[in-house]
């Protein structure tokens, strides 16, 4: 039996608080029309202040654990751009709020597609047999690092958490992860980011006055690379699977922008009513929209046992990728 | 069909415009299609027509007809490499 990663259990939080559209409208210039007709998106949820990412993944985590009928995993990954601080990782935290002991925690940084990375991460924990199980998290507070000025980002993003468990079985069972797609472009680093605060623009006294630290994203510019990305490692995990395009059952693509969602479908020949659409109720929720997608498309019953899906990405860095799989027979908590 | 028929279809199709509100020498600005709207035609359009489109080859200001010219010589230039 070849060995593989399968999905055993998936989790979701989101934070209480809602912000509509037409609350935004009361402090920007914008209305619903103009963002429901440009992204697709009518609500998001936003944390309170003094909840972090560790908060959302923690909660995340728990139902992950709960729907695996599992206390306890080998490794904790957490995906996020958006960790509790700089430094150390917040994957540790979360491995200790959970009571999961001393097991490896990391953080991983993708940007929109680190759900994807940290999957491949995670199927790489398993095949080497330096795990068995492994909790794979996206979080993600990006109210956090939003411009409060800015219209076009606070339109899109969200606060969220999604997370699976992982554990290692054979690859004929549903739920195995199949082939799996990821890549990067350095070269478009900034299109996609937080100028200061790191490394090269640290805050300090002597600097603060030029500092920038807000994400900012040159969105119409990114707008056709992530639909020809996405499209294109679909098309990558499709051909490998041994499957055809029209086999793809649901498409759950990272939940950008409704526009990109079609247009991908539409650039894959698939019927738009393949795509799990989430956003409209969360908005862009980062390296959480994947897992938050999944668990939406089940509940719906867009998303059943067997079906043949395609999970792809497209975020910062820049990176991309996608992941093909049978869903299995898991309950989303 | 004429490549400006198809690319007018193509346009009434997506945007949802009426296909006689479309005329040869409108501009894509005047059909009030904004950056991300031409970049969704620029992508249409590829597969519509199978020859690879940048983002200058249907900017905001060319008409329609401007634009069909531009896809007409790469399908031409596509063909003969054929």
């Amino acid at each position: 039996m070849n060995r593989a990663a399968v999905v055993s259990g998936l989790g979701t939080w989101l934070p209480p608080g809602v912000v509509t559209n037409d609350d935004l409208a009361r402090e920007l210039d914008t209305d619903d029309a103009w963002i429901r007709s440009r992204t697709g998106i009518g609500r998001r949820h936003i944390a309170d202040p003094g909840t972090a990412t560790s908060d959302l993944a923690v909660e995340a985590g728990r139902r992950a654990l709960k729907s695996a009928s599992v206390e306890s995993v080998d490794a904790v990954i957490l995906a996020t751009t958006t960790p509790d601080q700089l430094c150390p990782a917040t994957a540790p935290q979360v491995a200790d709020r959970l009571g999961l002991g001393p097991v490896a925690a990391f953080d991983l940084s993708a940007v929109c597609t680190g759900f994807l990375y940290a999957l491949g991460t995670a199927a790489g924990l398993i095949a080497a047999r330096t795990a068995e199980r492994v909790l794979v998290i996206g979080a993600d507070t990006y109210s956090r690092i939003l411009d409060p000025a800015d219209r076009s980002t606070r339109a899109i993003f969200g606060d969220g958490a999604g997370a699976v468990v992982l554990r290692a079985g054979g690859a004929e069972e549903p739920g195995a992860l199949g082939p799996l797609d990821l890549a990067s472009d350095g070269g478009g680093a900034e299109l996609i980011g937080i100028a200061s605060g790191g490394s090269r623009s640290p805050f300090r006294a002597d600097t603060l006055d030029r500092a920038d630290p807000y994400f900012r994203m040159e969105g119409p510019t990114v707008f056709r690379q992530a639909v020809e990305r996405m499209a294109h490692s679909t098309r990558t995990v499709v051909q490998r699977s041994g499957w055809q395009l029209p086999d793809v059952d649901v498409l759950v693509a990272h939940q950008a922008n409704l526009r990109i969602l079609h247009a991908v479908a539409d650039q894959l020949h698939l019927e738009r009513d393949r795509c799990a659409v989430h956003l409209d109720r969360v908005g862009n929720t980062a390296a959480a929209s994947i897992p938050l997608a999944l668990a939406d498309a089940a509940s719906s019953g867009l998303l059943r046992p067997g079906h043949r899906v395609v999970l792809t990405a497209f975020g910062g860095g820049l990176t991309w990728g996608a992941c093909a799989l049978r869903w299995p027979d898991v309950t989303a908590l | 069909m004429t490549v400006y028929d198809r690319l007018a279809d193509l346009l009434a199709r997506s945007f949802g415009l009426q296909r006689d509100e479309i005329e040869p020498d409108y501009t894509f600005a005047e059909l009030e299609l904004d950056s991300l709207a031409l970049v969704e035609l620029t992508l249409a359009a590829q597969d519509e027509f199978s020859v690879a489109l940048s983002e200058d080859d249907l900017g905001a200001e060319s008409t329609i007809a401007q634009a069909a010219k531009v896809i007409e010589a790469k399908v031409v230039e596509a063909t003969a490499a054929a």
